[in-house]
């Protein structure tokens, strides 16, 4: 898909919301904290709220120009949207509720069958119940075959998995997953949580304050955060994609590049994570073959140390790029210098691995 | 010498001070001339004359519930005998002086003939309006007249009844009735309506006005005062002016 | 109860009900604009839909004898085109109800729509529902308890309508009496037992319509 959104501009309570993007790749993640505005983007994106001024153009239709007066209600415009309170109606049943967006006459995208949406999203012993009856997990996948039932040729997506506690979230995603790639709609999901981003997005637009930071590459934003800025919403230090080996007693062996990662397995099978390392929990020393109850032990040389207000920030090689924080006088006490040798643990449950 | 003229002023100026006040109760019909012989009288006498007017019938009920009411002076004798059932009223101050007659009345700028009782019951006629014929006299006296001539049951689809004979008379001059049966004085201090048929006296039931002190007056001398005036040359005079009958 | 009185009570019933019909709409209508929308003049607006609950209802009744009277504006359009009268007839006492409950109708109403979550209706509109659809399968279902509520002490309220009525009535045995029109002449005429009979009919009325209105427009409690 091709989604941009040029000259937006959209005062809001604390400041306003400036944003000139283009997004290509088929799922987007909106990045960034609670009150940047960017729920807000996705009601301009879906016409339910009109900006000072804004142009938003999806493939070849225009959307809005406020230059030419021109606007396009929300009902003509095939975006779907599933709201972060999920706003299923209350005083239908569940069918009804999916059958909502059935019959209008704007099927712009590509049409589902009812069964096959059903199926995908697992709801049909819900079919007959009444919205009140379900748990919360059940609301969001309602929520979603809803919107999807409509046609839409873009999904938006307003914090899908915030409301959820981490199990939950655990099952989720495989669900957002499968209507990624089964349905093959471009979906914009904006997030808070840095592992909702990995799991689900290809392309990243980091927005703060109403301000578009970085975009790109969701692999490429969090590794080589463009600024302090971004790198403290980003949060990660270390990301990489590894392959899990084997499974044994809950402990993932898993393997990056050429080294070898011992880490808590994940629920799901999938092989293919990403591994991501915060900067904290890396621990530098020189010695090497003392027991201790880290598992990993990894032999790294120092590429860079960057200052960081009372820490540093040291990028090393472990076989993959591995990141980590440090206070100053740690960085003096052990003398280190960019080429030299230390020895870097990481505790097993420390290492979060994402399934990709 | 001294003495006497001492006391005379003495007394003067406590008759002075003591000027009484005396609420008349009147039938709305009345409520112009009592108007004009009021003022003459406060002037003589220095007492004052408050009113309250309305329909005879709703006056005497609140009599009947305690109003404070001195003098109560009807439209018929049917209140005053109701009245007077009941004890309410002073019997040996009770006169009747004043007769009426009865009109129809149409708007000032409206077309209609009606020549006769009969007119009133044509199509053009579509409604008409009169003081509530169950109570107030004014309606019980039109309701009386086209009874005995045979009208009634054609005409009283056609009627309706107002809460005294001043609403009648306003619902003619607004326009919202063809015509409206109304005593011939309530007709005369209108510029909005015109006569159109005159009651002749052979036709109409006797039109009689009732006036009498009210037992549970707190002033009965002063009310007594204001009867007789009521009953003398000056104010007879004055209700001739406005177009009343005098029976005397 | 004679057959007199059960012809005013019928009557009082299906035109106090006959009113709350009528008002529906455009009660309905202006509710939803107060709710939804804004716009310059809109406090303007809101005094004027609730002066019939603080004004006079004789002061009201009499702004009412003057529009819809032969010489009136409105009144004098429908006597001249189509021969129609308001004032003295049953139209009028239809008139002076729907006014003076109007105001009870929209503002349970505008707090009912206030009440639907907006998010519901905007998501609606993603879904490709129009504003009509939008407006009858989600606001209005959404809202139907504080309207029902609404509707319920609109017709309350019509059932003991006087002081706009008797202005623009009269109180026509048969015609145009409704039950407190009938209960004052009764009084006036000293019929009391007539005004009893009728006074206890007005009270069970009256208690019924509120009760059933308070059970609708009272919040569920979760």
């Amino acid at each position: 898909m091709n989604l941009l959104l040029k000259n937006i501009s959209l005062p809001l309570a604390n400041f306003t919301l400036e944003v000139n993007v283009e997004m290509q790749k088929r799922v987007t993640a909106v990045f960034g904290p609670s009150g940047a505005g960017k729920t807000s983007l996705l009601d301009l994106i879906a016409g339910l709220r009109r900006a000072q001024s804004a142009f938003i153009q999806l493939d070849e239709n225009v959307l809005a120009d406020t230059a030419k007066n021109y606007f396009v209600p929300t009902r003509r415009r095939g975006i779907g949207y599933v709201p972060q309170d999920l706003a299923l109606f209350p005083h239908l049943s569940v069918r009804q509720n999916l059958l909502y967006g059935r019959n209008s006459r704007v099927a712009t995208g590509p049409l589902f069958s009812f069964e096959h949406v059903v199926e995908v999203l697992e709801i049909q012993p819900l079919i007959s119940r009444g919205v009140t009856e379900l748990s919360g997990g059940e609301k969001q996948r309602v929520a979603l075959a809803r919107a999807l039932l409509s046609s839409p040729r873009l999904l938006l997506l307003d914090e899908p998995l915030a409301s959820l506690d981490a199990p939950l979230k655990e099952k989720i995603i495989p669900y957002l997953a499968r209507v990624r790639d089964e349905f093959q709609i471009p979906m914009l999901c904006v997030t808070h949580d840095r592992f909702e981003a990995l799991a689900l997005a290809d392309e990243i637009v980091v927005l703060v304050g109403g301000q578009v930071l970085q975009t790109g590459p969701v692999l490429d934003v969090f590794n080589r955060p463009a600024s302090a800025e971004v790198a403290k919403f980003v949060g990660v230090e270390t990301l990489h994609p590894g392959q899990i080996e084997s499974v044994n007693e809950g402990l993932a062996t898993v393997s990056v590049n050429r080294t070898t990662l011992t880490a808590l397995a994940p629920p799901t099978a999938s092989r293919d994570v990403f591994v991501c390392i915060r900067g904290e929990d890396v621990i530098l020393q020189h010695a090497a073959a003392v027991a201790s109850s880290v598992r990993n032990r990894l032999s790294a040389r120092i590429v860079a140390l960057r200052t960081e207000g009372a820490l540093v920030r040291v990028e090393l090689d472990a076989g993959f790029p591995l990141f980590a924080l440090i206070t100053r006088p740690a960085c003096v006490e052990l003398a280190l210098r960019e080429g030299g040798q230390v020895t870097a643990l990481i505790k097993t449950p420390a290492i979060h691995l994402v399934p990709r | 010498m001294r003495k006497v003229l001492a006391c005379a002023l003495l007394l003067f100026a406590v008759i002075g001070i003591q000027a009484a006040e005396i609420t008349v109760f009147a039938a709305a019909s009345l409520t112009d001339s009592l108007k004009e012989i009021a003022a003459s009288y406060e002037k003589q006498s220095g007492d004052k004359i408050t009113f309250n007017l309305g329909a005879s019938s709703t006056l005497a009920r609140q009599i009947e519930a305690g109003a404070p009411a001195d003098i109560f002076f009807s439209a018929d004798e049917a209140q005053m005998d109701s009245l007077a059932k009941k004890g309410l009223i002073d019997p040996a101050t009770r006169k009747s002086r004043l007769g009426n007659t009865l009109v129809v009345v149409v708007a000032a700028d409206s077309t209609l003939q009606i020549n006769s009782a009969a007119d009133l019951t044509n199509a053009a006629v579509k409604q008409i309006a009169l003081a509530d014929p169950k109570a107030v006299p004014a309606g019980v006296y039109a309701k009386a007249w086209l009874t005995q001539q045979q009208l009634w049951p054609a005409i009283e689809p056609k009627v309706v009844p107002t809460e005294n004979v001043r609403a009648a008379l306003a619902a003619v001059e607004s326009g919202n009735v063809e015509a409206g049966v109304v005593y011939k004085t309530d007709a005369g201090i209108s510029r909005k309506v015109k006569v159109a048929y005159e009651v002749p006296a052979k036709d109409a039931p006797d039109i009689s006005y009732p006036m009498a002190l009210v037992k549970e007056s707190k002033q009965p001398d002063a009310a007594k005062n204001f009867l007789n005036y009521l009953d003398s040359k000056e104010a007879g005079d004055i209700f001739k002016k406005f177009g009343f009958v005098l029976r005397d | 109860m004679t057959s007199d009185e059960w012809q005013i009570v019928w009557f009082t019933a299906w035109v106090s009900a006959l009113s709350t019909l009528v008002i529906l709409p455009f009660g309905l209508a202006l509710a939803w604009a107060l709710a939804r929308r804004d716009w310059p003049g809109k406090s303007i607006v809101e005094t004027f839909v609730s002066l019939p609950l603080v004004m006079p209802p004789v002061a009201t009744g009499l702004i009412l004898l003057k529009l819809f009277g032969r010489r009136g504006g409105i009144g004098g359009f429908l006597h001249d085109k189509f021969n129609l009268d308001v004032i003295f007839t049953w139209r009028a006492v239809l008139l002076a109800l729907s006014v003076m409950s109007l105001p009870l109708l929209v503002r349970a109403a505008r707090v009912a729509f206030e009440e639907v979550n907006p998010r519901l209706e905007q998501i609606a509109r993603t879904l490709g529902a129009g504003d009509w659809r939008v407006f009858f399968t989600i606001t209005v279902p959404l809202a139907a308890r504080g309207i029902v509520g609404g509707m319920l002490l609109a017709f309350a309220r019509a059932l003991g309508e006087f002081g706009a009525t008797i202005m623009v009535a009269g109180s026509i045995p048969g015609k145009t009496q409704t039950i407190s029109l009938a209960i004052f002449q009764n009084v006036q005429l000293g019929d009391d037992t007539h005004a009893y009979r009728l006074l206890g009919v007005s009270v069970v009325l009256a208690f019924a319509a509120v009760w059933c209105s308070e059970l609708f427009l009272r919040r569920r409690k979760k």
